[in-house]
């Protein structure tokens, strides 16, 4: 179950347990759920979509109901027939991506997404297609892709995260899930989702976002350094001790041993073979889990309420929550 | 020079040489006395007495104006004076029409105008190149008179400021207004208007939030009850006006401030250009909210409006830097974001705003900066705009615009048209939407492509 729509049931409960009076009770002890579900999680932005989503239901729901418990089993009743109902939002995904696969087809995916595993196991069905994924690192879910593509039979290779560009000449297009769609129509997904549209626009190949609807959010990201999740630390240099003075060495070739040693220890480099290096759990702190890809480079988003271009998202949202 | 025989460039101060109108001829007092045939036949024989004079000079087409004529050279015609509101120009007898002539052969042969030279200026032409103020059709209220002449001296200029201007104008107006007998007030009330609107436009083209205003309220006007008692009538109007200005205006800037100024964050470098009211008030509450960051203002003459937004800044204590548009290219990669304020947008999302808005977006756009632009919902246009000079306007000659003392004296610094030189001064420019990361609107952040979708969310909340 992905965080939305777990947040959407868990909201539902609080409302069944709150003993809210009135409306404005209710809405309160609803942004005060979100809030304490949002402290409890290091990426809240599609919780948070979830929330949003939810709670703007609830206020804009057409109040018939003579009671307010009444209207309150009435709003827990819909917050549960709505989850009941995304559950299925998947499959209608899938049936939409369905057209444009075509036979043959090479497709290059991002790490693991559940909305384009049931689409492409669908597609699996009728169509012979093969599937690049990237390892996605520090994370590595692309590998769990490949062992799942691979037990059913889909022709599956891992790349290296830097190989996409290498490997761009010889997909037809490209697929990926998505943590949030936004307001700008741009996408919110997992670290290397940018450079992959970034290169998929530079090679002109379509780059497909697959997108529930309640992934949409009003976030407005102006830059990767204006979402929710950037912090300074993200990308920060660290505060390395000061080099010592060494006269310069008259002959070439010999370095001062003593700031050598000094950059690492501080580093703490985990040996291990001599071939291939890690990081250490120090440096993937400081880089980020998502990223943020501009509507211009994002040819459509496959959602449950249709297919849409990225100018279409903000049009739905505004339609979706003013007023 | 003389400039295109067809296409003079009047300043709206009045034309730089002399007549404002055509010349009557001998015999006759006044234009008004002549038929409708009579002022024809008149036209055709000056046209007449002009090609003339122009023997062997590149003709250009006559025009269809009336009010284009060509100006004689200084030198042979009277020195250039100021007109007054009203038909100035004495009846000049017939030696002086015949002077004139001569002076206009002198001219043609001194320097034949360069078909490059007509030609540029036809491009521009269709400007509306400012008009003299002339006196008004009808009966024009005072109040009106007095704003049209601020809007044609730049004493109030913006389009926020002239829409707020305009419809205060229209609140004293209303008051002052007296149905006439065996009417009713919603319907004459707006033949009434009319006049007063166009001597506005005449004074200088309308703003696209002066038309938004006045559409509302006309639409208000007709819409109001034929049975409510005049002074009640008028009174609901007012109070029409007053909530249009707050709801639309002074509100939505509120809304716009606080989200715009959640864009802003600690450390952040701020550019913006020339001066617009909404982004001042950005700037000042997100200070007023204790963030930190610096302000660069970009500036531009002839209006060098920048200076008035650095001088409120500098005095709330935000950090500022001044640079002139040229040296935008220097400081462009220090800067985080960029916010700017606009004329009107369109529905194809493109921008209309201060001439210079454009290269900004358009630097910022290259150095992947972010372009956002703060704009309230009533200065959205249905129509497309997609160039700058099929609609536009130029800047009046003259130093109309300098506030502070300078050093120099003035006559050295203020270009003005001569022999071989035409200034034109373009006072807007258009941003394609592909350099617009956001628009701030009261109703949300909208990407530029979607700016369709404000009528959608407008019409939800009215």
């Amino acid at each position: 179950m992905s965080p939305p729509l777990a947040a959407i049931l868990s909201l539902s409960q609080l409302m069944v347990e709150s003993n809210a009076g009135t409306m404005f009770e209710l809405v309160k002890e609803l942004h005060d759920g979100a809030e304490e579900l949002k402290r409890h999680t290091t990426n809240p932005i599609s919780l948070n979509a979830g929330c949003e989503l939810f709670i703007a239901f609830v206020t804009l729901f057409p109040h018939e109901s003579d009671s307010f418990a009444e209207l309150k089993t009435e709003l827990v009743k819909q917050g549960q027939k709505y989850a009941k109902e995304a559950i299925s939002y998947r499959n209608k995904i899938a049936e939409l991506m369905l057209d444009f696969i075509k036979d043959d087809s090479v497709i290059l995916t991002h790490s693991y997404s559940r909305v384009v595993m049931r689409a492409l196991l669908h597609a699996h069905k009728t169509k012979r297609i093969s599937v690049y994924v990237t390892e996605a690192r520090p994370r590595g879910l692309g590998v769990k892709t490949h062992e799942v593509l691979t037990a059913v039979g889909i022709p599956c290779t891992v790349v290296l995260d830097s190989a996409v560009a290498y490997v761009m000449d010889k997909v037809d297009f490209v697929l990926v899930g998505s943590e949030a769609v936004v307001e700008s129509g741009g996408l919110i997904n997992a670290v290397g989702s940018n450079q992959m549209a970034i290169i998929a626009k530079a090679a002109h190949k379509p780059f497909y976002a697959l997108a529930e609807s309640y992934k949409f959010h009003r976030l407005f990201p102006l830059s990767q350094y204006d979402l929710p999740t950037h912090n300074p630390s993200i990308l920060s240099f660290p505060s390395l001790p000061p080099r010592p003075f060494v006269t310069p060495p008259t002959t070439s070739g010999v370095s001062p041993p003593i700031a050598k040693s000094g950059i690492d220890e501080s580093l703490n480099v985990t040996p291990t073979s001599s071939s291939e290096r890690s990081m250490s759990a120090e440096m993937t702190a400081k880089n980020p889990d998502v990223d943020y890809t501009r509507p211009d480079l994002i040819s459509l988003v496959f959602s449950d309420v249709g297919i849409l271009t990225p100018e279409a998202i903000s049009q739905y949202l505004v339609a979706m929550f003013a007023g | 020079m003389a400039p295109a025989p067809s296409l003079p460039i009047h300043p709206p101060n009045g034309p730089v040489n002399g007549d404002a109108s055509k010349q009557p001829p001998q015999g006759r007092s006044s234009q008004k006395s002549m038929t409708k045939a009579e002022r024809r036949e008149l036209q055709e024989k000056q046209r007449a007495a002009k090609a003339a004079a122009k023997a062997g000079g590149p003709v250009n087409g006559a025009p269809s104006k009336q009010a284009a004529k060509p100006t004689p050279q200084a030198t042979a015609a009277a020195t250039p004076k100021r007109p007054t509101k009203s038909n100035e120009a004495p009846a000049p007898t017939a030696s002086a029409l015949r002077t004139q002539t001569a002076a206009r052969a002198r001219a043609a042969s001194v320097s034949v105008p360069t078909p490059a030279n007509a030609r540029g200026l036809r491009i521009f032409s269709h400007f509306g190149l400012p008009k003299p103020v002339s006196v008004a059709k009808g009966d024009i209220h005072p109040t009106i008179l007095r704003l049209a002449l601020q809007f044609s001296e730049f004493k109030i200029t913006g389009a926020n400021a002239r829409c707020i201007a305009t419809l205060s104008a229209f609140k004293t107006v209303i008051q002052d207004y007296a149905t006439p007998p065996n009417n009713t007030l919603s319907r004459h009330l707006m033949t009434y208007l009319s006049p007063q609107i166009s001597h506005l436009v005449a004074a200088r083209p309308m703003s696209v939030t002066m038309g938004n205003a006045i559409r509302q309220l006309k639409l208000e006007i007709s819409g109001s009850d034929i049975d409510l008692p005049e002074q009640d009538a008028k009174d609901a109007l007012c109070q029409k006006i007053d909530n249009y200005i707050r709801d639309r205006i002074i509100i939505a800037d509120q809304v716009i401030e606080e989200t715009a100024g959640n864009k802003i964050k600690d450390g952040d470098v701020i550019l913006t250009y020339a001066r617009s009211s909404v982004v001042q008030k950005v700037l000042l509450g997100a200070h007023a909210e204790g963030r930190q960051f610096s302000v660069i203002v970009v500036d531009s003459r002839p209006m060098l409006e920048g200076k008035r937004l650095l001088s409120v800044l500098a005095s709330a204590g935000i950090q500022c830097t001044y640079i002139l548009l040229p040296a935008l290219g220097a400081i462009i990669t220090e800067v985080t974001l960029v916010l700017v304020g606009a004329h009107s947008i369109h529905s194809n999302g493109a921008v209309y705003s201060r001439a210079g808005t454009a290269l900004v977006a358009m630097m910022a756009k290259l150095h992947s900066v972010p372009v956002v632009v703060c704009c309230e919902t009533y200065k959205y246009s249905e129509t497309v705009q997609l160039d700058s000079f099929t609609k536009n306007e130029l800047a009046p000659q003259g130093d109309l615009f300098s506030s502070f003392p300078s050093v120099k004296a003035r006559d050295s610094l203020t270009l003005e048209n001569d022999e071989h030189l035409e200034i034109l001064n373009p006072l807007y420019d258009l941003t394609p939407p592909n350099c617009i990361t956001a628009v701030v609107t009261e109703v949300g952040v909208i990407p530029p492509n979607s700016i369709g979708s404000i009528p959608v969310a407008l019409g939800r909340l009215l």
